[in-house]
């Protein structure tokens, strides 16, 4: 069978090398990849997070979450004219391609250029067919974009690390004439793939990616950062949760990507001090950008009567929810953004002009939800439910089918409207249908995360309720899937998306906004999204955490470039080898 | 004689034929039923990776016409089946511009060899188990096999897994808990490889043939059962034949043709195995690209490798159509 298999190429992609696993850092790698041999990023059947984004393609810029500033990467500025609609990037020097190629600003313009040739079909192609009308040389260090229209979050959607990645620079000396839809990338003859990281990639199979440290790598070369500490880098992917922690009891992985409370107290319990997460005590987790919210599609009646939905939101116990579906392990949300340190300013400001006396998101209050009903002509019936007109009010709240968290989250909600009086039910659908649901709006109410989109700043996730982005039912949304229609919120966030970033009349315009959607409740916030990333500290320190915070935890964003230059190895005690 | 074998063979490749057609213009239509729109569903995974995307719409249309979706469903239809006899299985829509049989080629050597392997094993031991405990003359210990291994048959494979896995991989540490074959072995034709991918495919193995065996010893204890009744066996008893071949030549092989049939059917559906077992134990096959294809909606997928599927249940069915006349002389003879 072995020879067979052999014989039918079903190999390891590369040189054989016995990694030393003391100067090795082994990641968790969620899921099987499919075509491990695709190393283009901008295809559809590409993965990015088997190492391709972390080890090999470094960034522009990263946004650290923790402070809210634009760290300088691969680039040293990037500034834009008044208008917002011409924008200059300064790049490092002396940068090069892992082949030892300079890194310049043709690389740029030839990468932005092939995506404009070939969108909207590329990763990232779209967008910078919206909104590149022309790219310029300056310099062999700079480099001139000239906008179709201001943006004045160009620097921060796409040359940043905001959300998982950024535009991925590509070697003109070798992409050149190929077919970017079919191009591999993938020649180990050749020394394929080249990019800039500080690793090369050494060998993988579908479920195994390793990679070896470049010790011609530039940055060590001209002196901006040290040799990362690891000479090995490895993605494994173990399956399920319960390989993946049996695999980190074993020693033989140093990270694991979202675990559940249990499986993490099975890791202290096994390894105790040895493990570690983001906080030390519970609930030990690093929140994920994106909330999660009951959403309602608003045009579908009763839910386009906003008292409704206000009735609705007073019958949920977020309490509860955090304490059954998380085990505690996240926090009630009041609001639509991630609870991060450089949005608290923004938290704090409608806190304290009273917005949350006004509309008490986070009151339970079954009593106030039945006198919003009776008051819209609903009695109770004999089973218990809110009848109007001999019709039972009734929802049901669909979920993804591989969204286990939302399911659990979803199952206490039914309860609770149950228990209310509203006849409400779960119903999972496959990822695609529930996508295609939601951009269709063919749907009631799901629960889902589509305000996503502000890490620093908050009119990313506000823009998302612009009335400009509504589509009749039927036809596909981009944004505002809720087809929420309100023109004073829409004009306050379109005058705050003209602002530059940071600009003291944002403040004002926000302030407005938020009444207008707090008074209207789209959607119902429910909880903070969280990720519990557990760490092994037996090999290797110096691990992201809320005390040591340098950088977001999630390693298989294109950030991770940061924490693989951060972690150390734990220095050999005294008489025991590693 | 000679005129009514080939009238059978005939009659056979015709069934063939037509069930390979059945099978392949069903799996064309059965997942354009299904709701959800593939390019739509990989459209919004790219544009979660992308940020802020505003012309997702424009991208559907331009992945839809590179799929040739905007086609006419029947030149669709048309461009399938002659691709299907091409055996061109196309692009992957959510994997593009991996072209499926690529996909089918990396994950089926492990598929096929995980599963036939453990099929065989079980289909040899559960026949065996399930022929003596159906023969009068066999050990009455024996007796105590058939309700342990029907013990097992109760439990899923993947739970079984994963018992295996706690016992013998982090308990005894006797097997690795995932992978076929170490992360350090560079597969080839050398003797560490294979004993490193036997090594790692025995407990995915084991999960397979323990819960499986005890359908084979089930039915073949049945008709064994069957079979010593019936008058030939008495008067073979009678002329005073040895047991042994009494077991072997009069009871065995009369009673083994369902069981073979049965195999037939089960290597043929080897394809759309063992999901579960392949993700406990992080197998490469390709039973998890099914899976994949169907979770994506991915046409080009899901009719690939249904197509596979389909030729071979058809492919084994065919052979052991034509195998049957040399195991029992009466189909030989047309009469049943």
């Amino acid at each position: 069978m072995a020879l067979g298999l052999a014989a039918a190429g079903c190999s390891l992609h590369g040189p054989k090398h016995d990694e030393d696993r003391a100067e090795t850092v082994v990641f968790d790698l969620e899921g099987r990849v499919v075509a491990p041999d695709l190393w283009n990023p901008y295809v559809p059947g590409a993965r990015l997070d088997q190492g391709l984004q972390q080890a090999l393609i470094e960034p522009m810029f990263l946004l650290n979450t923790e402070t809210g500033e634009i760290e300088p990467w691969l680039g040293l500025s990037m500034t834009s004219n008044e208008p917002m609609d011409v924008w200059t990037l300064t790049m490092r020097p002396g940068v090069k391609w892992n082949d030892g190629a300079p890194f310049t600003a043709d690389d740029v313009v030839f990468t932005i250029n092939l995506l404009l040739e070939n969108g909207p079909s590329l990763l990232l192609s779209g967008a910078m067919q919206q909104w590149v009308a022309r790219v310029e040389k300056v310099d062999d260090l700079t480099v001139r974009f000239h906008l179709a229209k201001p943006n004045p979050r160009f620097k921060l959607d796409y040359w940043s690390v905001k959300i998982y990645n950024s535009i991925y620079i590509l070697p003109e000396h070798i992409w050149k004439g190929k077919d970017p839809f079919t191009f591999k990338n993938y020649e180990p003859g050749k020394g394929w793939p080249v990019f800039t990281g500080p690793y090369k990639l050494d060998r993988f199979n579908e479920t195994t990616f390793v990679y070896r440290r470049d010790e011609q790598w530039w940055g060590a070369q001209t002196g901006w950062k040290p040799l990362p500490a690891p000479k090995s880098l490895e993605w494994v992917s173990h399956g399920s949760e319960e390989m993946r922690t049996a695999a980190m009891v074993d020693g033989s992985i140093d990270s694991l990507c979202d675990i559940t409370l249990g499986a993490y107290q099975a890791l202290e319990h096994f390894r105790g001090p040895e493990v570690m997460a983001w906080t030390d005590g519970p609930p030990y987790v690093w929140l994920d950008p994106c909330p999660r919210a009951l959403e309602f599609n608003c045009q579908h009646p009763p839910w386009n009567d906003k008292e409704i939905r206000w009735a609705v939101n007073y019958c949920i116990d977020r309490d509860m929810i955090v304490a059954v579906a998380y085990e505690g392990t996240s926090a009630p949300s009041r609001h639509f953004f991630p609870a991060y340190p450089p949005l608290e300013r923004y938290f704090r400001m409608i806190e304290e002009n009273g917005a949350y006396e006004r509309h008490p998101v986070w009151d339970y209050n079954p009593e106030k939800a039945r006198a919003i009903f009776e008051s819209k002509g609903y009695h109770r019936n004999r089973y218990g439910y809110f009848e109007k007109d001999g019709q039972e009010l009734s929802v049901t709240i669909t979920t993804h089918e591989a969204a286990i968290e939302l399911q659990r989250v979803a199952q206490v909600l039914v309860e609770q409207l149950q228990n209310a009086g509203i006849d409400a039910s779960n119903r999972n659908e496959a990822g695609g249908t529930w996508m295609d649901n939601g951009a269709l709006g063919a749907f009631d109410a799901h629960i889902g995360w589509m305000a996503c989109g502000s890490m620093n700043e908050p009119w990313s996730t506000m823009d998302t309720f612009n009335a400009s982005w509504m589509m009749p039912e039927g036809q596909r949304a981009q944004f505002n899937i809720w087809r929420w229609k309100n023109l004073d919120y829409s004009a306050l966030v379109d005058a705050m998306g003209r602002l530059p970033l940071g600009d003291p009349r944002i403040d004002d315009l926000y302030r407005r906004a938020m009444e207008i959607w707090l008074d209207e409740l789209p959607a119902i916030p429910l909880t903070q999204a969280r990720k519990l990333l557990p760490f092994a500290q037996d090999r290797w320190t110096n691990w992201p955490s809320k005390q040591n915070p340098y950088m977001h935890p999630c390693t298989w964003w294109q950030s991770t470039c940061k924490m693989i230059h951060e972690i150390k190895p734990v220095p050999p005690k005294p008489g025991k080898e590693q | 004689m000679r005129g009514s074998a080939i009238a059978y063979l005939l009659r056979r490749l015709a069934m063939y034929a037509l069930t390979v057609w059945l099978g392949l213009t069903l799996m064309f239509i059965i997942p354009r039923l299904a709701p959800g729109d593939p390019i739509a569903a990989m459209v919004a995974r790219l544009a979660t990776q992308a940020g802020r995307v505003e012309n997702s719409e424009q991208m559907i249309q331009a992945w839809r016409a590179r799929f040739g979706l905007d086609a006419p469903l029947a030149q669709q239809y048309a461009r399938y089946m002659w691709n299907s006899l091409h055996f061109d299985l196309g692009y992957s829509m959510a994997y593009f511009p991996m072209k499926v049989e690529d996909m089918v080629r990396a994950g089926m050597p492990w598929t096929l060899g995980l599963l036939t392997i453990a099929t065989m094993l079980s289909f040899l031991a559960g026949t065996a188990i399930g022929a003596l405990m159906g023969w009068p003359a066999a050990p009455r210990a024996l007796r105590l096999a058939l309700p342990a291994a029907l013990c097992f048959t109760s439990i899923p494979p993947f739970m079984l897994g994963i018992l295996l896995i706690y016992l013998f991989a982090f308990g005894l540490r006797w097997f690795p808990f995932a992978d076929a074959y170490g992360h350090n072995e560079v597969p080839g034709m050398n003797l560490d490889f294979a004993i490193s991918v036997i090594h790692h495919g025995t407990l995915p193995a084991a999960a397979i043939v323990v819960t499986t065996m005890g359908f084979w010893a089930l039915g073949m204890r049945a008709m064994m059962i069957a079979t010593s009744g019936d008058d030939y066996m008495i008067l073979a008893q009678a002329k005073g034949l040895r047991p042994r071949r009494l077991f072997w030549m009069y009871g065995v092989r009369n009673a083994i043709l369902p069981q073979v049939t049965s195999l037939a059917l089960s290597i043929g559906g080897i394809a759309g195995g063992s999901v579960l077992v392949e993700y406990i134990f992080t197998y490469p096959g390709m039973c998890y690209l099914l899976y994949q294809g169907i979770v994506n909606n991915d046409y080009a997928l899901i009719q690939g490798m249904t197509s596979i599927l389909i030729v071979g249940v058809a492919t084994a069915v065919l052979i052991v159509d034509l195998a049957y006349p040399l195991l029992d002389p009466r189909i030989r003879h047309g009469e049943t």
